[in-house]
């Protein structure tokens, strides 16, 4: 057999992002993956004739430097693969409603700073100074976090000097909750709901999210505009695919790691589950260290540290999406936003704590790809995607013969509960549904509990803690990395991109140094 | 200096820099202070996948029926073998049996080398085909679990053949999981399912059924089940069972034959109207190409909305010399058909007239596949170089497939000689 350099696990969006970056970078690169296709849960699947993309409603950080668009580095990072994936940018970032009839909110939220500032003035008078110093605020963290990407993330000692003169503000208000810096500034309650509404997007509540990982994310889409790809995301996968192997990499899918071998602390190679071994000093894992660690590793071999680390963080969020093909066009439906959040509370934290269970579960994400990519479906039809998540294991005690009862329970509290909040109906027009419980991504993903959202991004453990880290400290197994939504960018996928280039090249010093 | 940034500097009164500078240090202390306990990796989402979607289900055949022309199998999970227990199903869904059949190498073109990472040994071919489970779901469950399937005799059926030579009580097995989207949905169907059976298609139907007369499944069942004749009804006993439970009703629609108690013709629309009870209906068909043809202008006369029909795919051999759009000139033609496998290359050939992964799945390579009707894309392979014909209403690929060069080679026909990227499933 061939000789690999490095193996690369998984090929979800970390994987793929880090095969790349070392299969350019000249070494012989294998990427395993145990599924049929690239992607991880950035896919799509036809039923009848429809498209559904599974999971990735838009990229952050794709802007393309036009129209006022600043240029986003997950497009940089793209680029410099040689890739090239055709997209469209929304015009609007989202729509917001808040249900709760004691706190009506309805907005339509539009990108670019300004017009995002007006609107919310608009929805909620008064709040025009405090939204436009957080504005400002968020302002200074994306140039603070772009002058620290330069640096990988990773400044010099001397430079320290530089960030505290130019950003001095990023360390205050890193460590502060987003719920914090809104009280700060004394934004009011309803303006608060309609600046925090991508917290879900983040998987931590506004309370226990850092503030400078959210205004940065928040910032980022509008200044540079939500982007999605014209083919789902699945486009974009093929094209990981076919620039890694034009830089000579090899890509065996149906192909699954059932242990990646250590001894003394070090990597030794891959056993496949049909028990081939394949010999390898580096091992890049875009599975999570739960999953390698808990059960893919010898036990002697598994570092103190990683076992407290893997005890003292909660999983991220687990979801339920819900996929319709409807016969009926978004027009007829009175739909004319992409990307809509309804939450039942204007306090991100109460809606965190409702996702604990499905009794008390209200919120939806809906997204309507056709709003943002016409044609998407044939004439006369529309794709919705609901996205429920949870924020405790709410399907701890579901036995198999009750599976397929609680997919379509779910699935009808959530199709009737946003026809009411709606006052429309789409029950008649359902021609095709799917529906994906965290069972479902447990299957695709083999992440534990099926959490898409890696690890919790609490105050202790969010970006900055875990980049400050991710180079020497949570680098434990000689020869072994990790990649992905759950490593040190977090989740999402232009995160998870960066997080695969990132980790990519601190292997590539690990083998020069010999590490 | 400037104020380069328009906020209010009061609003963060009281905060310093110290927290950022010492967070990797409480970070450590939190890390440091947990008890080192064993990692739970496995949650209960964990363990439902695995039991939902085996990779393998190892099974023994317990209890072979003899019927007209065909067989019905009751499997039962091998424990010896490591399946403890069968996985929980949708009334309507298929698994597929994989088989692995000394070669016949009709051809004569067996692949050029042996043991290679991928592939069965030399002498042997393996094949995978879909069969609907025909037991209830419930069946799979409890004590005693198993499930039915039920093979027909059909006209150059290789495997089928195989299979209804070779299965006795006590033959070894290898299963899929459960598989498929034939099966009811409330949110999607209406509460009346008319069910069109033609011959061995009556199976998802039979499960259903169960699934109805058991309550596993809620709904209104009537199944017009075509056939020739009243002696080429399959399982007619357990059928006329069924139908004495409410909710559910058996119409046996037989065209070659006029008998009292019996309709008479084919499943038309008029015969569907008949036995619609002027309510909203959902249109499940499962049968021969033929009849699908047929009951698709059926469909069109009654006004059914798409949502209303759908249609279970056969898996079954096509004759592609038929399809109005395959090149004539092309039939006959024998091509070299090269495989990338794990790295190693494999030459074999392939016939216009056959499926690539028919070719593939001669050579003696672990070829992926599950639905072998182009829609569940398992088998998606990377076209290198070369041709093939897919007949579009089998087309079911990924736009980016299609536009990368992705095949789904169970409905993908050579018209040039072709390099392709196979990606083996494990041997089991």
């Amino acid at each position: 057999m061939k000789k690999y350099d490095v193996i690369v696990v998984g090929a979800g969006n970390g994987g793929l992002s880090a095969a790349a970056y070392l299969a350019k970078a000249g070494k012989k690169v294998l990427l395993l993956e145990r599924h049929d296709l690239p992607g991880g849960c950035a896919t799509s699947f036809v039923r009848g004739r429809f498209e559904f993309e599974a999971s990735l409603h838009e990229l952050c950080a794709m802007g393309d430097g036009k129209d006022g668009r600043r240029k986003g580095s997950a497009r940089e990072i793209l680029e410099s693969y040689g890739m090239e994936v055709p997209g469209l940018f929304a015009k609007d970032a989202f729509r917001t409603i808040c249900t709760d009839p004691a706190h009506p909110v309805d907005v339509v939220v539009p990108t670019g700073i300004q017009a995002y500032i007006d609107a919310i003035e608009e929805a909620v008078p008064g709040s025009r100074d405090a939204i436009t110093g957080i504005m400002e605020l968020s302002r200074m963290i994306s140039d603070s976090v772009g002058w620290l990407q330069e640096r990988n993330n990773e400044p010099k000692l001397y430079e320290y000097a530089e960030l505290l003169y130019k950003y001095g503000d990023l360390l205050k208000v890193e460590p502060c909750s987003v719920s914090d810096i809104c009280k700060r500034f004394g934004l009011p309650k309803e303006a608060e709901m309609i600046f925090e509404s991508y917290w879900e997007y983040i998987s931590a509540d506004p309370d226990n999210m850092s503030f400078a990982v959210y205004a940065m994310m928040n910032y980022t889409y509008l200044n540079e505009t939500p982007w999605v790809p014209l083919e789902r995301s699945h486009a974009l996968e093929l094209e990981f695919d076919r620039a890694i192997r034009a830089f000579g990499g090899d890509i065996w899918y149906n192909t699954e790691v059932k242990r990646i071998e250590i001894r003394d602390n070090t990597v030794q190679g891959v056993t496949l589950t049909d028990g081939t071994f394949i010999p390898c000093r580096y091992v890049m894992s875009n599975l999570m260290p739960t999953t390698v660690f808990g059960h893919m590793v010898d036990e002697k071999e598994v570092p103190v540290r990683d076992r407290k680390l893997i005890r003292a963080r909660k999983l991220g969020q687990s979801a339920c999406t819900i996929y319709l093909g409807l016969d009926i066009s978004p027009e007829e439906l009175g739909i004319k936003e992409y990307n809509m959040f309804l939450y039942d509370s204007l306090n991100g934290h109460e809606s965190y704590e409702s996702h604990k269970s499905l009794d008390t579960h209200n919120d939806f994400c809906v997204t309507f790809l056709n709003n943002i990519v016409p044609g998407a479906s044939p004439e006369g039809t529309c794709m919705i995607y609901f996205t429920t998540l949870y924020s405790a294991d709410v399907f701890k005690d579901l036995k198999e013969e009750d599976y397929f009862a609680m997919k379509d329970k779910v699935a009808r509290d959530t199709i009737e509960g946003f026809e009411r909040a709606m006052g429309i109906s789409i029950r008649g027009h359902i021609e095709e549904i799917v529906v994906a419980l965290p069972v479902t991504f447990a299957r695709y993903m083999g992440t534990p509990m099926g959490t898409i959202y890696g690890y919790e991004p609490d105050l202790w453990d969010g970006m900055f803690e875990r980049e400050q880290s991710g180079h020497y400290l949570d680098h434990t197994v000689k020869g072994l990395r990790f990649c992905g939504g759950h490593a040190t960018q977090m989740d999402g996928y232009s995160q998870a991109i960066g997080s695969g280039r990132e980790q990519a090249i601190f292997m590539l010093e690990d083998m020069e140094a010999g590490r | 200096m400037k104020k380069r940034y328009g906020y209010d500097k009061k609003a963060l009164k009281g905060l310093g820099y110290t927290k950022f500078l010492t967070e990797v240090h409480e970070r450590n202390k939190i890390i440091e202070a947990q008890p080192e306990e064993e990692i739970v990796s496995k949650y209960n989402a964990n363990i439902l996948a695995e039991r939902l979607h085996p990779r393998a289900q190892y099974v023994k055949v317990a209890e072979v029926t003899e019927l007209k022309d065909a067989r019905r199998f009751k499997l039962v999970p091998d424990k010896e073998r490591g399946t403890e227990r069968l996985a929980f199903f949708r009334a309507g869904q298929y698994v597929t049996v994989r088989v692995i059949i000394g070669k016949t190498d009709e051809a004569g073109d067996g692949p050029t080398d042996t043991l290679k990472s991928g592939m069965s040994s030399g002498t042997e071919s393996v094949m995978i085909r879909p069969y609907s489970l025909c037991s209830a779901p419930m069946s799979a469950l409890g004590e005693a679990p198993f499930y039915e399937i039920l093979v027909k005799k059909v006209p150059d059926g290789f495997v089928s053949s195989w299979i209804l030579e070779n299965w006795k009580p006590g033959s070894e097995a290898v299963l899929s999981g459960p598989l498929g989207n034939f099966y009811y949905q409330d949110l999607r169907d209406a509460e009346h399912v008319i069910a069109a059976a033609g011959g061995s298609g009556i199976t998802p139907f039979l499960s259903m059924a169960g699934a109805v007369k058991d309550g596993t499944e809620k709904f209104k069942l009537t199944i017009l089940y075509g056939c020739r004749t009243e002696a080429d009804i399959l399982l007619k006993q357990e059928l006329d069972e069924l139908a004495s439970h409410d909710g559910i009703r058996v119409v046996y629609v037989l065209s070659d034959e006029e008998k009292t108690g019996y309709e008479h013709g084919f499943i038309s629309a008029e015969l569907i109207r008949k036995y619609a009870d002027e309510t909203d209906f959902s249109l499940f068909a499962c049968g021969p190409a033929a009849m699908y043809d047929f009951l698709k202008k059926q469909a069109e006369a009654l006004k059914l909305p798409r949502r209303l029909v759908r249609f279970e795919v056969s898996g079954g051999a096509r004759n592609i010399a038929a399809d109005p759009g395959f090149p004539k000139e092309k039939l006959g033609e024998s091509y070299e058909l090269k495989l990338l496998v794990h790295g190693e290359m494999i030459v074999t050939k392939c016939r216009a007239e056959e499926t690539v992964l028919t070719a593939i799945e001669r050579a003696g390579v672990h070829a992926p596949s599950e639905c072998r009707s182009g829609e569940c894309g398992f088998c998606r392979s990377r076209l290198i170089s070369g041709e093939v014909y897919i007949p579009a209403d089998t087309d079911k690929r990924r736009m980016a497939d299609a536009r990368y060069g992705w095949i789904h080679p169970c409905t993908s026909y050579p018209v040039s000689d072709l390099e392709i990227e196979v990606y083996p499933v494990d041997a089991v």
